[in-house]
């Protein structure tokens, strides 16, 4: 059974159309990540699933229990934690006031060992709370009483980076442990770092749901080689391969001069290529196989990038087109700023 | 079971505290100044020539004895209207504050019904309620005691059983307020100002041809007067306090378990 259900969910605010026919599930077990800008429906559709407003149409269940159903889904937040978005407190409470009122509700077997990770001034009334101080506050409450599904609405926001970090161990552990996370972000590289699967939502709208292995296959890797050897573009025939950069660094005749020891002239030409591969490693492999390869580096493309086609409502392709212009165009200035240093180190070193 | 009751309940202690200090001190000056104040003017005089509607609002009458004096500058003054007004207030704020900056989703992600997350909230006023209405009496009491007079220790009890009803109407009605509205400030005022205002319409309206009007105020069917001077106790007002203050509940918790907390 899926943790979470939602078929066709809108919610109409009269001016705003917040969530638009949103679809998917999330399954048992794993971590879900929903992405979007801000503004995108997020909120609205985590808040519709805690049953705080009712869908303007479709259903939503969470652990079975439908959303508008509350007997059902009061049941079923005994299993749940929840953090909002910007968690907020009694002012006037101390920090160990509010966990003593959620632990008389909930539970709260695990507060001892989340305050470990999670450190706040119990003692201190939440008024002195930084807002980082707030948020782990929030995620004590939200995990203290073992809940099978988490819900969070930006989970790291506030958080310092060592806590964000100290959060997405924490958040890989409770995952092996068999808990279902559902957690919406706007940061990409947040999302990719903890989440299985990824939903896209924009202008209320479910624009992709895929895994993030799937959506990391599709951006590709960048690869970067550095080949002995004059290349041309057309020498490149690698399927799969997108946004070449094809730059001969050191040609025959200039590297002769050069390298001075009367090494031969066609042993120094090198050629840099970089380009973002979508195919399989194997057709890489055979393809690099045809040169004398000096470097290679093959690394994830920045998941932004890829993203983008989901935000703009332009032709990916175009879009795509128009970065790899710009990045081609700077590569060529990095490259020749940097070759001619290189070889002054060089001769300085020979020297 | 109760936990929220607890909980907010503990949070009012301070206040409840504070305002029955208050009214201690108030409660002294009175007793304190009223034999000289009774000794040097003819109060019941002074009541006869003001305007119908001023005696009605106040419940001035027999000035010249404790009851009276007490029953129109304490309890017409501090309990109908005063305490009134400051439970509609203190209950307009109960959902509302909690909306307003971002709290209730916190309390609705707790496995709890709207309905019981309301009703325990509304009992939470029962603190400052329960405090002012049994240390208050006590306080008169050996206030009138101390000046050498007496007071019916029946008719005293009374005034205080009676105001509970009329209190809990008032938190009510500031309960409706703050299931209504988003913001804090807006539901106190409308709770406030409401209460304030049906005070006046049957106070203004007593004695007059469309004094059928009172009938919907609150404060029509409490009169500390009639208890503390003539022991009158309107046990049918309270009654009909008591099922107005239910009928409020329930309309607000319907209002609440329907409502899109945003």
């Amino acid at each position: 059974m899926s943790a979470i259900s939602i078929a066709g969910l809108t919610k109409d605010y009269g001016d705003v159309r917040a969530n638009d026919d949103v679809t998917f599930d999330v399954e048992t077990g794993e971590i879900f990540g929903y992405l979007g800008p801000n503004g995108a429906g997020k909120t609205t559709t985590i808040r519709t699933l805690m049953g705080f407003q009712s869908p303007t149409s479709g259903t939503a269940t969470v652990l079975g229990a439908d959303v508008i159903d509350e007997d059902a889904l009061v049941e079923a937040k005994r299993r749940i934690g929840y953090l909002p978005a910007n968690p907020a407190f009694d002012a006037d409470a101390t920090g160990r006031k509010v966990l003593d009122l959620h632990a008389s509700l909930k539970g709260d077997p695990r507060r001892a060992e989340l305050l470990d990770l999670f450190s706040v001034p119990l003692d201190r009334d939440v008024r002195g709370y930084s807002t980082g101080q707030r948020q782990k506050l929030g995620l004590v409450q939200a995990f203290m009483h073992d809940p099978d599904l988490l819900i969070m609405d930006e989970p790291t926001s506030g958080l310092d980076p060592l806590v964000q970090r100290t959060f997405n161990d924490f958040v890989r552990r409770e995952r092996a442990d068999g808990k279902t996370m559902f957690l919406s972000s706007h940061v990409l590289s947040e999302v990719r770092r903890v989440c299985d699967r990824i939903g896209i939502v924009r202008d209320g709208r479910i624009v992709e749901v895929a895994s993030v292995a799937d959506v990391l296959q599709r951006a590709g890797k960048v690869v970067h080689a550095r080949l002995r050897g004059e290349l041309d573009r057309e020498d490149v025939d690698l399927a799969g391969a997108h946004d070449l950069s094809v730059e001969t660094v050191g040609r025959a005749g200039e590297s002769s001069a050069a390298g001075g020891g009367g090494a031969p002239a066609h042993v120094a030409a090198t050629t840099e290529v970089t380009f973002t591969y979508t195919g399989a490693f194997d057709d890489l492999v055979d393809y690099l196989d045809r040169y004398h390869v000096l470097e290679l580096d093959v690394e994830e493309a920045p998941l932004e990038r890829v993203f983008m086609r989901f935000y703009d409502d332009g032709d990916p392709d175009g879009l795509a087109a128009r970065g790899d212009a710009t990045a081609t165009a700077s590569s060529d200035d990095e490259d020749r700023g940097a070759v001619p240093a290189g070889a002054d180190t060089g001769d300085g070193g020979d020297a | 079971m109760l936990e929220f009751a607890r909980y907010y309940g503990r949070r009012r202690v301070k206040g409840a505290v504070a305002m029955t200090t208050g009214f201690a001190v108030l409660v002294g000056l009175y007793v304190w100044m009223f034999p000289s104040v009774s000794e040097g003017i003819d109060l019941d005089a002074y009541v006869e020539s003001l305007p119908p509607a001023l005696r009605e609002a106040f419940g001035l009458q027999a000035l010249g004895s404790i009851e009276g004096f007490l029953a129109a500058e304490l309890y017409a003054f501090g309990w109908v209207l005063l305490l009134g007004v400051y439970f509609a207030y203190a209950a307009a704020s109960l959902v509302a504050d909690d909306v307003d900056r971002g709290r209730m989703d916190m309390l609705l992600s707790l496995p709890v019904s709207r309905s019981r997350l309301l009703v325990e909230k509304y009992a939470s006023v029962l603190v400052p309620l329960v405090v002012v209405n049994v240390v208050t009496p006590v306080v008169v009491y050996l206030a009138v005691l101390g000046i050498g007079d007496s007071i019916s220790l029946a008719d005293l009890a009374m005034v205080h059983v009676l105001a509970v009803p009329y209190l809990l109407v008032a938190a009510a009605l500031g309960l409706l307020a703050s299931v209504v509205f988003d913001r804090a400030s807006i539901a106190q005022r409308v709770a406030g100002g409401g209460v304030f205002g049906l005070f006046l319409v049957d106070s203004v309206s007593a004695g007059t041809d469309v004094a059928w009007l009172g009938t919907l105020s609150p404060s029509r069917y409490y009169d500390p007067t009639a208890v503390l001077v003539s022991s009158e106790w309107d046990l049918a007002g309270a009654g009909v306090l008591l099922a107005a203050a239910l009928v409020l509940l329930a309309t607000s918790r319907a209002y609440w378990q329907r409502k899109d907390v945003t």
